[in-house]
């Protein structure tokens, strides 16, 4: 008994179109609001709301390192982002991406120290290619849980990414460890597998990766038999057994998809970025990107965007703290504001 | 009620409708679906505030912002789908969210459940107070959740389509409880599309169409014929429809009971046991959550139904008939070939057509467009898509070809299966069941909630299957629809299957567990 309100869709992607419409302008009217509500936050801390957000803005977009640093930012966000939002959209929670991600970091980057070959035109693909198994592998356990005795997927992928940075934490300090150095910490990752920065950029290859990603994942949700049966699994699990559809193999998949795009953030990170493996890969990109995926409303354009959101106003955010002394804190009050507003302006926009 | 308007959106759902309720009489609500009766109710009952329009309760005007507001004022709602909290008994659900909420203590359990014993003596709904609300049947629930309407003091009762799930026995018992109710000076509201329980029960009838009030008659002076003309705006083939009389089943010309034809579906032996997801507490014991040894033949060509009370394994039969659930033990084969616990794509593609119980849960995806829904269980097959691709233009053309072909009222294959209404949602379920080339056709609870027209589209359909050779499986708790469709018909009764003659007084017995075996307790009579 419901009929919408204006001309009907002519096929079935320009309704979809509509649809999507909607959540973009919530996620609009979410990130305005929490902006709001985060003034207060900053007033409280005794900064000037208007003059801190400009910081922000100057503090990232002011001067070419500060573009830099945040496209940095960008890069693991994006990557990660992109997998989480598949799974998202097939409301398959995986919050293991942290984990994924270091445990991508660490098989690819020991794979690039053990390998016999150390041609980069081989190396470096080779490297990042197992490095983006190996989290998707550790996404299998967490599918392979799921489906066959029904573990919730938040929990063992939760906790999962414990096990991965404590497995990390063994692996650089006993195996991997470079015996003649003093701290805990792998041998030189081999040069030939250093991941090439962006030409004028001072950004690893690892962005253009992320962006080469973005119209194929747009391709396999919106085209492919794949995306669209993730995208009924999200919407009715129940309904897409009864039309035959194998959930089951369905959510392993997305699972090790996601886990395979972190791990391959993890990679590019090291391989970009890092001289040795250490104990300190683990820098919450994981968990971030779960803000990126959902403000991005689970879809590659919106996670783009969302991403670098993200990211200036986290390298804006230590400008914040030079000029206003506001904590660097409340900038991730900030974020965790994005996503609790846009959950609740979700809930009323479905009244 | 003068006036009443409410929208949603753009859509009309209630437009300006008059409706009176006079002290002591039982007002039937009669409409297709869609017609606005629970929306109507839905304001009276303070769950939705009309847009314009006035109550009036007792010759003071009323303005309702939640349910408390209504009954407050003596109003109380009885839903279809029960709000009942399974693991609390009768009487803690009873005093549940009642008013004084602040205060720390229970009020005295005891005291309260001898109250609503004695309340339920008076009507003639007894139910054991202390008892678990998942211990017991369908009907008793629905007596819990009368008396909860008459532990808070209501003088207007709303029932919801009351006797959708009751079964033939329950429902006599049922009437006769309103009556009482009634002559005790009780006003009761009953939506219904069934003609028959109106034409017994109710004192006036009030008939909605599309929203707006279409005519309220005194039952005295009008008929099933005119009602049903009435709802649906048009005659409709009531031969078909009211097959109250029952036993009028139009044969199909193949002699469906040429007994020597082969088994299409043959289920040996089958058990399966645990919880179903399905409809956790709503069923009658937990120790008839499962099937027990079912044992079932459906040939080509003909209709077998299983009829019997909700909660007696049915859903469990179809689940592990569909793949969806694994059977513990037993054998299932689809002509010939084994088919125990296959994957429900196997299923599918054995040329079984599934009509599910719960049509929007297992039916369609509502966000989905009705395009879509149609194809969603052969999306990667040619025309509509390749491994790597969809074809968006195929399935829209497939989606308007079987739009035209069962007549769903839609304005675009591309529209959100959301926007169908409960007719137009089955006929689509149908359209993608009934598309292949079937074997054997399950349609578990086909016209469940469907209005006149609906329902007889649905057996038609049904009918059609049996003409064209197709084995057809029904599981239905609706007598009259077993009455009408079937060849040949089994009752279930906790987990097992018993052939029973195709006989009302039969039927209902063997419902009850009379031939099957003694049932322990004997629940829900």
């Amino acid at each position: 008994m419901t009929a919408p309100a204006s001309a009907p869709p002519s096929d079935v992607r320009s309704g979809r179109r509509r649809a999507r419409l909607g959540s973009t302008v919530n996620a609009a009217a979410a990130v305005l609001a929490a902006l709001l509500l985060g003034a207060g936050v900053i007033a409280a801390a005794g900064g000037n709301p208007i003059t801190a957000y400009a910081d922000i803005v100057t503090g990232t977009f002011g001067s070419p390192s500060t573009i830099t640093l945040m496209l940095g930012e960008v890069t693991p966000l994006l990557l990660i982002g992109l997998g989480l939002g598949m799974a998202f959209r097939g409301q398959v929670w995986n919050i293991g991406a942290e984990g994924q991600y270091v445990v991508g970091a660490v098989a690819g980057g020991a794979f690039a120290i053990l390998s016999p070959v150390q041609a980069p035109v081989v190396l470096i693909p080779a490297a990042l290619a197992a490095g983006a198994a190996a989290g998707a592998a550790w996404g299998w356990i967490v599918g392979k849980f799921q489906a066959k005795w029904g573990v919730n997927e938040v929990i063992s992928s939760l906790l999962l990414n414990y096990v991965a940075i404590f497995g990390v934490a063994y692996l650089v300090r006993i195996p991997l460890r470079d015996p003649d150095y003093y701290l805990p910490q792998s041998k030189l990752i081999p040069s030939a597998a250093r991941l090439p920065d962006l030409p004028l950029l001072n950004v690893h290859a690892g962005l253009l990766i992320g962006l080469a990603c973005v119209p194929a994942v747009m391709y396999a949700m919106g085209r492919t038999p794949f995306g669209f049966r993730l995208r009924v699994l999200g919407m009715n699990r129940d309904a897409a057994r009864a039309a035959g559809i194998d959930t089951d193999r369905l959510i392993v998949k997305v699972m090790m998809i996601s886990g395979g795009f972190a791990g391959l953030a993890g990679i590019a990170q090291v391989l970009g970025l890092e001289s040795r493996l250490n104990n300190n890969l683990d820098a919450g990109y994981g968990f971030t990107a779960i803000i990126a995926a959902l403000l991005g409303r689970m879809r590659p354009i919106g996670i783009v965007l969302a991403s670098v959101f993200i990211a200036t106003i986290t390298v804006g955010g230590d400008t914040l703290q030079r000029s206003q002394q506001v904590p660097r804190a409340a900038v991730f009050v900030l974020q965790a504001l994005f996503v609790i507003v846009l959950l609740v302006a979700d809930r009323l926009a479905r009244r | 009620m003068r006036g009443v308007s409410k929208r949603f959106g753009r859509l009309v759902a209630v437009d300006e409708v008059d409706f009176d309720l006079r002290r002591g009489e039982i007002h039937a609500l009669l409409g297709e679906n869609g017609a606005g009766k629970t929306t109507l109710m839905n304001v009276l009952s303070g769950m939705t505030r009309p847009d314009s329009g006035e109550i009036e309760v007792e010759g003071r005007p009323a303005r309702f912002r939640s349910p408390q507001d209504a009954i407050d004022r003596g109003i109380g709602m009885v839903h279809q789908h029960f709000k009942l909290v399974p693991r609390l008994t009768v009487a803690e659900n009873i005093i549940l969210g009642q008013a004084g909420g602040r205060r720390v203590r229970l009020p005295d359990l005891g005291r309260v459940g001898a109250e609503i014993e004695a309340l339920g003596e008076r009507y003639g709904l007894e139910v054991p107070a202390g008892a678990f609300v998942w211990q017991l049947s369908v009907g008793e629930q629905q007596r819990a959740e009368i008396l909860r309407a008459l532990y808070r003091k209501a003088r207007v009762l709303i029932l919801d389509e009351p006797t959708a799930t009751l079964t033939a026995g329950e429902v006599d018992g049922f009437l006769e409880g309103l009556r009482a109710m009634a002559r005790q000076g009780a006003s009761i509201i009953i939506i219904s599309h069934n003609l028959d329980e109106i034409m017994s029960a109710a004192d006036r009838v009030t008939v909605l169409r599309r929203g707006g009030r279409v005519a309220t008659l005194n039952r005295a002076e009008t008929g099933p014929a005119e009602l049903a003309r009435l709802m649906v705006g048009r005659d409709v083939s009531l031969v078909e429809v009211l097959t109250a009389a029952g036993g009028a089943r139009p044969r199909g010309a193949g002699g469906p009971e040429e007994p020597d034809r082969e088994a299409v579906l043959e289920v040996e032996e089958l058990v399966m046991s645990g919880e179903s997801g399905h409809q956790a507490g709503a069923a009658a014991d937990s120790g008839a959550r499962e099937l027990r040894g079912v044992n079932l033949a459906v040939r080509a060509g003909e209709i077998v139904s299983i009829a019997g009370v909700e909660g007696n394994g049915q859903s469990q039969l179809e689940e592990a008939l569909m793949g969806l659930r694994t059977p513990d033990s037993g054998a299932v084969r689809l002509g010939g070939a084994g088919l125990t616990g296959a994957p429900t794509r196997q299923v599918l593609e054995a040329g079984v057509g599934y009509i599910p119980s719960d049509r929007y849960r297992y039916g369609l995806v509502s966000e989905l467009s009705v395009a879509e829904n149609m194809v969603m269980d052969r999306i990667d097959r040619p025309p509509y898509g390749g491994p790597l691709r969809l074809r968006s233009r195929a399935i829209t053309a497939r989606g308007a070809e079987l739009i035209k072909r069962f007549s769903i009222a839609v304005r675009s294959p591309a529209e959100q299966a959301a926007a169908l209404s409960g007719g137009n949602a089955q006929r689509a379920v149908l359209a993608r069941a009934m598309s292949a080339d079937l074997r054997l056709c399950l349609a578990a609870q086909p016209t469940r909630g469907l209005d006149v027209g609906a329902i007889e589209f649905v057996w038609q359909r049904l009918r059609e299957q049996r003409r064209n050779g197709v084995a057809v499986l029904l599981i239905s708790t609706d007598l009259d629809e077993v009455m009408a469709l079937s060849d040949r018909c089994y009752v279930m009764h906790r987990g097992r299957l018993t052939e029973t003659p195709l006989d009302r007084d039969r039927i209902g017995l063997a419902m009850g567990g009379a031939a099957a075996e003694s049932a322990p307790g004997g629940r829900g009579r």
